[in-house]
């Protein structure tokens, strides 16, 4: 494992995989948009799990549920959050013709 | 490196019994509702689904009930279980503690109370879901009820932060959808749009959080992650991805929770859900919620809580300490000025959220954590039966009126007494007047958090009840208002008409719930800090060491 790129640098990409992820969310208008930069932020997460499962040491009484196995299951509720987050939009693009996210304004106060 | 994992024990599925129950059965629904009731007239059909609905929880009830009496005759009288189901599995159950699924899942008298509480909320739910006309998709509207509870039941279940993060989703998921169900009217897909945008993304910060903290301490195990952090000595001081694991989760579950200054969905998805969607978000998933907050922040990170001497030192307690603040405080002045109905029980929401966070980090200090716990789950559960009734009056509204201002309630207590007086009573309880169950929730959760040995974390907690008290001062103004314009006011047009089974049924039983609780509350109380012990120190009970 030493020739290995050495952990940090994921932990740094997936910090920056973040950081994007979160100014997609908070900067962009667009509904379709924040989806994927919620996918992005996801993915960081997906990142830090296999690195630390590849580079770190599992605890006193860790059990079977390793680090790539999470990401497994990440990976599969990402898919159902994007078929229910599509659905969402879809149903709002009806109604406003519309998929920004300010746009609708019907409730507020 | 081949994985030594011990094969899948089936009998653990009958340790969660109920959730199974429920997820067969929403498929069972959305069955019957396409074929059976296709032919039936909307309206019909409308009832029939409602029942078939009815009878899955009855059964998922009925099976949590059998869990709690085994699990209760293990604790008294094990030999008598292995002569009723054989050797093999009678001395499985008459295990009493433990975890199953490879120690993912709790189970126990502990799980088994607080899937019959759930259990009998969703019934409630359900049942006032049957009294208007707010969807024609039925069958897939009741599916996603019941599975949004199993997630709910999971999550409270939870003894692993995957193992939470997928229960949580499920419940998220299917509440999100939930919401946007009232597809005639344009508010509920907007609000069902925000609701998930923010949900979304407060469960993806969760999960960064997640994986820093798997990465910190090379587990996902509540207890194991507890132990790695006492043995790791010095805390949150300069842990720089510690702390941000930590904010990061806190987070995520402040959105669950609808915490200030999480809680911007929380409004808008309370007014634009149909009012028994709104019921459950704000009930269900708030008890599973707080559940799940408290086994993480008090068993799993508790030594991260407070571990130098000075007040705001490193540790989550200061940080806890101020959004239980900010919610407090938002929550009861935002709640004044509204007039939705549905709206102001959103920011009052927000408010009793304020109030289960002192309980939160007095359990993780105190000296006697169960007793803590205990009294906010005591809180937890009579603000959720107050909050269930309270929102069958929205139902009523939204049937009569089309809308849920304030003053659509003007009048009641001239044209339905009996009815007015149970609402009068749900709103005296989330006040907090005695002798209402409310009153004793907040008087044990305080009394908790000032129960506490001279230390730094003491003048916290004291400084969090001083700022409660004061708050459900202010919270009494508003929740006035819904008596004022019940006692006071002229009755408007078109009258409420009357309520039927469907309304009154919840209303009336949860006020009489949160009196008898209130006026006799040692049992529950006793029973809730004898579950809340498990909750704080469950552990596998074989810990693998290779």
């Amino acid at each position: 494992m030493t020739d290995d790129i050495p952990l940090n640098w994921y932990l740094y990409f997936s910090a920056a995989a973040f950081a994007i992820g979160l100014a997609g969310v908070l900067l962009r208008r667009n509904a379709v948009a924040v989806l994927l930069a919620i996918e992005i932020v996801l993915n960081a997460a997906n990142v830090n799990l296999v690195a630390f499962w590849r580079y770190g040491t599992p605890a006193a009484g860790s059990g079977p549920m390793p680090g790539v196995i999470l990401a497994l299951l990440v990976i599969v509720v990402a898919a159902a959050e994007v078929a229910v987050g599509i659905g969402l939009v879809l149903l709002c693009h009806r109604r406003w013709r519309a998929v920004d996210v300010d746009r609708y304004d019907t409730l507020s106060g | 490196m081949p994985p030594n994992v011990a094969p899948l024990d089936l009998r653990d599925f009958l340790c969660v019994a109920p959730a199974v129950v429920l997820a067969f059965w929403g498929l069972v629904v959305v069955g019957l509702d396409l074929g059976r009731f296709r032919r039936l007239e909307t309206e019909a059909r409308r009832l029939a689904c409602g029942r078939a609905t009815l009878v899955g929880v009855g059964l998922a009830l009925g099976s949590a009930l059998a869990l709690a009496w085994i699990d209760a005759t293990a604790q008294t009288d094990a030999p008598r279980l292995v002569a009723l189901f054989g050797d093999s599995l009678g001395e499985y159950l008459a295990r009493t503690d433990g975890l199953v699924f490879f120690g993912t899942v709790a189970r126990g008298l502990a799980v088994d109370a607080l899937n019959v509480v759930f259990l009998g909320l969703l019934a409630m739910v359900v049942w006032m879901s049957t009294a208007y006309r707010f969807t024609d998709d039925q069958g897939e509207y009741y599916a996603l009820m019941l599975w949004a509870t199993v997630g709910m039941m999971l999550m409270a279940a939870a003894e692993e932060l995957a193992t939470l993060f997928v229960a949580l989703e499920t419940t998220t998921l299917c509440l999100y959808l939930a919401t946007a169900f009232e597809r005639s009217r344009r508010r509920s897909p907007e609000a069902g749009l925000k609701f998930f945008v923010y949900g979304s993304v407060s469960s993806a910060l969760f999960l960064y959080g997640l994986s820093l903290v798997y990465g910190l301490t090379g587990t996902t195990y509540f207890d194991a992650i507890g132990r790695a952090l006492r043995d790791g000595g010095e805390g949150l001081a300069g842990n720089l991805a510690g702390v941000a694991a930590l904010l990061l989760m806190l987070a995520g579950f402040g959105f669950k929770v609808s915490a200030a200054p999480f809680h911007q969905w929380a409004p808008d998805a309370y007014e634009g859900a149909p009012a028994p969607v709104a019921a459950w978000i704000a009930s269900g998933s708030k008890v599973a919620g707080f559940v799940a907050m408290l086994k993480v922040f008090a068993h799993a990170l508790g030594p991260w809580s407070h571990p130098s001497a000075s007040v705001m030192g490193p540790g989550w307690l200061g940080v806890v300490a101020v959004v239980a603040t900010a919610s407090m405080t938002y929550g009861n002045f935002a709640a004044l000025v509204q007039t939705d109905y549905k709206r102001m029980l959103a920011y009052s929401s927000i408010a009793h959220a304020g109030y289960l966070l002192v309980g939160v980090a007095a359990a993780s200090v105190s000296a006697d954590g169960a007793a803590s716990a205990g009294a906010m789950l005591y809180y937890l559960i009579v603000y959720a039966l107050a909050n269930v009734g309270a929102f069958a009056a929205a139902v009523w509204l939204a049937r009569d009126k089309g809308t849920e201002a304030i003053a659509d309630l003007n009048g009641l207590a001239g044209r339905s007494p009996l009815l007015a007086l149970a609402i009068a009573v749900l709103m005296l309880s989330l006040v907090g007047v005695p002798p209402f169950a409310g009153f004793f929730g907040k008087l044990y959760v305080f009394m908790e958090a000032l129960r506490q040995g001279p230390s730094d974390a003491r003048i916290v907690l004291t400084w969090l009840v001083a700022v409660g008290l004061f708050n459900s001062v202010v919270s009494a103004f508003y929740y006035f208002r819904v008596m004022k314009a019940m006692y006071l006011r002229e009755p408007s047009d078109p009258p409420l008409r009357p309520a039927r089974s469907a309304i009154a049924l919840p209303i009336a039983a949860t006020a009489a719930l949160v009196t008898v609780l209130g006026v006799a509350s040692e049992p529950l109380v006793d029973v809730c800090r004898s579950i809340a012990v498990p909750m704080l120190t469950a552990s596998p009970l074989e810990s693998p060491t290779d």
